[in-house]
């Protein structure tokens, strides 16, 4: 298999999984490493998939579609999270809302990108600071952690964040 | 327009939709005349979201839901209505309350407003209707249509500021979202706290 045909299978078990938990809404915004995931939610039919503007947007469509009893999923790059600090800690924090957020692990070694190195310095020190759950995706099997990550936002109400290396989208761990 | 005029309008004549205020004198002003603490989500915490946050439940109900922004709040985050035109919720109707000022920071001026025509961006963004207001007699004549007839609604608020300062709804987070999403629950008939885990 080529590396598209490897990030594709991946793309694949990634929609099963959020299917699996009840996940009908994605909302997105591109990251090099997830565009294979986004066209499929795209293109599959178990979801709404939204593309916005800004990551901001995601957040705040995602934590008012809890309120339509829909199970969603605002999905990002590492560098689109750091600018959600606000939304999440005024809308997430203050109201208790649970969401589910999928982020790339951006910045770690392996990641070639110079622009990219600040998220490996300060994506997950921002991340404990505020105190948010964070589940990292780093092989393959772990992709069944996606279930628990979206229950766990359910029952403690509030985010947690899923991360996926580029080896896992990339079909190489 | 006067804004408390405007807005005793708004809530006498949107008595069953959901409605969602942004930070500051949308939520401030809601609640001073309403009072209302089941069908209104004051977003009071974030500004530039409340269309999002409102398009995310429109998602879930045919009932009207209506989004309150401030223009300080529009501005930030103008791209919502490439958004909502994509979105296309025949169901959410937002209006932006255009006082060209931070209300509820002691009426600072908002600086870009001389140049910017908030309805003209929404045109330019593809929304469809799209409304601007300078009288309340005006609105008051339009309601029923932008209210009544399905589809996306995008309208300016032409009004004068406030003038003082209002308190804001005296409710913690978590009270607020069990009161809003009890009453959806009610009333749109989904489950939301009590789905299965």
């Amino acid at each position: 298999m080529d590396k598209h045909a490897d990030s594709d299978a991946v793309a694949a078990a990634i929609a099963d999984a959020a299917a699996d938990c009840g996940i009908s809404l994605v909302a997105s915004l591109p990251d090099g490493w997830i565009t294979p995931l986004i066209e499929r939610f795209d293109t599959d039919g178990r979801f709404r998939h939204v593309p916005v503007n800004r990551e901001e947007s995601a957040i705040g469509l995602c934590s008012g579609a809890f309120f339509s009893g829909v199970g969603a999923l605002a999905l990002m790059g590492a560098s689109g999270f750091l600018t959600c600090i606000y939304a999440i800690t005024k809308i997430n924090y203050t109201y208790q809302i649970p969401l589910l957020i999928g982020i790339t692990l951006r910045g770690r070694p392996g990641d070639r990108a110079k622009f990219h190195q600040s998220n490996g310095l300060y994506l997950e020190p921002v991340m404990r600071a505020i105190d948010i759950p964070f589940v990292a995706i780093e092989r393959r099997a772990d992709i069944a952690r996606l279930s628990p990550a979206f229950r766990h936002s359910r029952v403690m109400a509030r985010p947690v964040v899923v991360g996926f290396t580029r080896e896992v989208l990339y079909g190489e761990a | 327009m006067n804004v408390v005029e405007c807005f005793r309008l708004l809530t006498s004549r949107m008595r069953n939709e959901i409605v969602v205020t942004s930070a500051g004198n949308c939520s401030e002003l809601w609640w001073e005349i309403t009072r209302e603490t089941e069908r209104v989500f004051y977003l009071d915490a974030s500004m530039s979201l409340a269309s999002m946050f409102a398009a995310g439940i429109a998602l879930g109900t045919n009932r009207n839901v209506v989004a309150l922004s401030g223009d300080g709040a529009f501005c930030m985050n103008p791209g919502m209505l490439m958004v909502e035109r994509a979105l296309a919720l025949p169901n959410l109707k937002h209006f932006v309350l255009s006082n060209r000022c931070y209300g509820s920071t002691n009426e600072l001026p908002l600086r870009f407003v001389e140049h910017a025509d908030y309805a003209a961006m929404a045109r330019a963004a593809g929304v469809e209707r799209v409304y601007g207001f300078a009288t309340v007699e005006g609105l008051g004549q339009a309601l029923d249509e932008i209210l009544d007839v399905p589809g996306h609604v995008f309208a300016v608020l032409d009004v004068e500021p406030l003038g003082r300062h209002l308190p804001s709804p005296p409710l913690d987070g978590p009270e607020l979202k069990f009161r809003f999403g009890r009453y959806l629950e009610r009333v749109v008939g989904r489950a939301i706290f009590d789905a299965p885990l």
